[in-house]
């Protein structure tokens, strides 16, 4: 077995189509208002909640999302406790407690799939019935095992606690049995990643503050492409906001939080401005 | 004054007639850290590659099967990690490996097959072969052991046979779901029995003393 | 939004089917087929009003909605469509005629319904109530399946629990919209919420 896997062999049935980021933003299509002048986003808040007329159909993708991100995260999770030996923690290795934390990691993975396939089909959806982005293994799943704690269990597991967390609500608002009570539990396993990259990350750069000021900056660059050009955000027009509460719970600080969400609001007013430039090139109205 | 006829005995025999449990075992304490550093080896490599098969296989269900039982062996490697200090290995990575060339390479065979339409390959080498050996060294080591001396390796014997059996179970299970014809069939005997090959030269998990029955070959490998 | 209309009409129907814009830009959408896909509906549903369907192609959103500027064989049936509505949702900006299908054809059904005099106490569609809308909704994609187009109807009964709750008395309801014929307005807002 090879020692990295990329991302392009992620093994898929036939019932799954894989896409990437590149893909998603030549989509010149969008549901925020890109008008410059216009304060007020297009129609009512894009927040998921059931006051969304689509609230039904929104959480389903939205639910598919999750199902195909935990396969990813089971994925990263699996490669990482096989990719790096046991070691030290210099060069291309790991401390074997950290491996044996990715293995626990994979299992928690391995429910939420299972959660997450269960409740789609609770929801009426279909396994592949919306195309899969294969952003978060491509990002997250660095060659340099810190770089990939930074990745994987900073940024891919903190966008999961954001994500979890609306449609915890969701489930709550609507009365839906099974989903508040899913996430809840989901959640719980995704604060104790968050920890575990923490930790390790703290531990395995003790002595090597280079090498922590870079995982970080790469979390950064990560935790903005997650922002998916503001679908998270504090901004009525974002489907999700920040976690800020489970966060906290995590070890993410405030300073952390907030460059976050500064980082969600310049990947709106981004998205904003590439869509407005792109209606400008094929001479559509913006 | 206190009527000392009257104090019932407390005194009993150390071992109620229903304890059966002796001293005499198979193996010293030099033995059981040999026989634990290599349980500790393959279980390592065992949920390493379970862990990066998981991106390799296209079928949801041993994509999420593997997932769990990665986890099983990873926490089968940690109780024998933390066995091998109180077998006085303050160095556990000193014992952790394999137990002679042929078991290294009975791993890089089980762990070969990479692409995604050999997932039969991949589960037929871990729960027809690996985990069938993990069974059977694992049960001889427990029957064989001082049961009052070595209680702490008996009880985590005991967790760890519970797992590979369950694991054996699953993996089974999914292998006769995904064999369906005679070719998945040839497929499997054949990758069985090269593994098996291999696995046979190596003696067992733990080399010739695995469960008791073979013989020392008459040159020592590299290893132990 | 081009102003520029196609026509399209299949061999056997007699609805006029128009759609805008003629071409698309943000999206890989035909119009032609798009009119194919609604003529055939409307010979399915014997409908034979003019048809205009109007596609929203600036925004991914999937809202359908229709207007009919009267209860008469001649008025015309305006179909509106958020291009999500009508897209392949593995391969985004592709279209599905399966999704078109099933879209179109629900509010294709709601502007049939509208024609009866009992649908006269209606609200339009878009001063229908989130608990109207999904009623009316259920009951439209239960005629939908049983016309032969592919829909799925535990998408629906979760969408229908969202609105009326999670509990064995709606699903009765659900089940009961699902498979009726032939109802009113006040009796599909009488046995949706139970």
């Amino acid at each position: 077995m090879r020692q990295f896997f990329p991302v392009e062999d992620l093994a898929r049935d036939e019932r799954f189509v894989q896409t990437n980021m590149a893909e998603r933003m030549k989509d010149g299509r969008t549901a925020i208002d890109v008008k410059e002048s216009s304060a007020k986003s297009r129609g009512a808040s894009k927040r998921l909640t059931p006051e969304r007329h689509d609230a039904s159909d929104a959480a389903r993708g939205l639910m598919h999302g999750i199902m195909v991100g935990e396969i990813q995260a089971l994925e990263g999770a699996g490669r990482t406790a096989h990719d790096f030996a046991a070691g030290d923690g210099t060069n291309d290795t790991v401390p074997f407690e950290l491996k044996l934390d990715m293995a626990r990691q994979a299992w928690d993975e391995a429910r939420h799939v299972e959660i997450s396939a269960k409740l789609s089909d609770w929801m009426g959806t279909e396994l592949g019935e919306f195309a899969e982005n294969t952003v978060l293994f491509e990002a997250a799943c660095s060659n340099d095992p810190i770089l990939r704690l930074a990745g994987v269990n900073r940024a891919l597991e903190g966008l999961a606690i954001d994500v979890f967390t609306q449609m915890k609500e969701f489930g709550d608002v609507a009365g839906d049995p099974y989903l508040e009570f899913c996430e809840d539990w989901m959640l719980a396993d995704e604060v104790t990643h968050v920890k575990m990259g923490s930790d390790w990350l703290r531990k395995v750069t003790a002595n090597d503050p280079e090498r922590r000021t870079k995982a970080l900056e790469f979390q950064q660059v990560v935790d903005k492409l997650f922002s998916f050009g503001g679908a998270r955000g504090e901004s009525a027009e974002s489907s999700f906001s920040l976690a800020k509460r489970f966060r906290e719970l995590a070890g993410f600080t405030d300073d952390e939080v907030q460059t976050i969400s500064q980082m969600d609001a310049e990947a709106l007013e981004e998205r904003k401005e590439a869509v407005r430039k792109y209606r400008e090139r094929v001479g559509a109205d913006v | 004054m206190t009527d000392t006829s009257q104090i019932e005995s407390t005194a009993r025999p150390p071992f109620a007639p229903w304890d059966r449990r002796d001293i005499p075992g198979s193996f010293s304490v030099d033995d059981t850290a040999r026989r634990v550093g290599h349980y500790k080896w393959t279980e390592m490599k065992l949920f390493e590659a379970l862990g990066g098969w998981v991106a390799t296989v296209p079928e949801l269900d041993v994509k999420m099967r593997l997932g769990t039982h990665c986890y099983h062996h990873a926490w089968h490697a940690d109780l024998w990690h933390k066995r091998l200090p109180e077998l006085r290995e303050m160095k556990p990575e000193r014992l952790t490996v394999p137990a002679n060339a042929a078991m290294e390479r009975f791993i890089e065979a089980m762990t070969e097959p990479e692409a995604p339409e050999l997932t039969i390959e991949k589960l037929v080498g871990v729960y027809r072969v690996l985990i069938p050996r993990f069974i059977a060294a694992y049960t001889y080591h427990r029957n064989n052991t001082s049961e009052i001396t070595d209680a702490p390796t008996i009880r985590s014997i005991n967790f760890i046979l519970q797992d590979e059996f369950d694991d054996w179970r699953d993996g089974e299970m999914l292998l006769q779901s995904l064999i369906t014809t005679p070719d998945h069939v040839r497929r499997a005997a054949e990758h069985q029995a090269t593994l098996e090959a291999i696995m046979v030269e190596a003696g067992g998990i733990t080399g010739f003393d695995s469960i008791g029955t073979g013989t020392q070959p008459a040159t020592t490998e590299g290893g132990a | 939004m081009s102003d520029l209309t196609t026509r399209a009409a299949s061999p056997t129907s007699t609805a006029k089917v128009t759609v805008i814009p003629e071409e698309f830009t943000f999206v890989r959408y035909d119009a032609a087929e798009i009119a194919s896909i609604v003529a055939e509906l409307a010979e399915q549903l014997e409908i034979a009003n003019p048809i205009r369907v109007v596609v929203d192609e600036t925004t991914p959103l999937a809202k359908v909605y229709e207007e009919i500027d009267a209860a008469s064989s001649d008025a015309t049936i305006t179909l509106h469509a958020e291009s999500g509505a009508l897209e392949d949702r593995k391969h985004p900006m592709s279209f599905s005629a399966t999704g078109a299908r099933e879209s179109l054809g629900r509010v294709l059904l709601r502007a049939h319904d509208r024609m009866r005099s009992d649908f006269a106490d209606a609200p339009g569609d878009l001063d229908l109530t989130l608990a109207e809308n999904a009623a009316w909704d259920t009951y439209c994609s239960g005629r939908l399946a049983r016309m032969g187009v592919e829909t799925n109807q535990q998408r629906w009964r979760y969408n229908h629990r969202n609105r009326f709750g999670f509990d064995d008395g709606i699903d009765v309801a659900f089940d009961a919209l699902w498979n009726a014929d032939d109802l009113a307005w006040s009796d599909i807002v009488t046995t949706a919420g139970g």
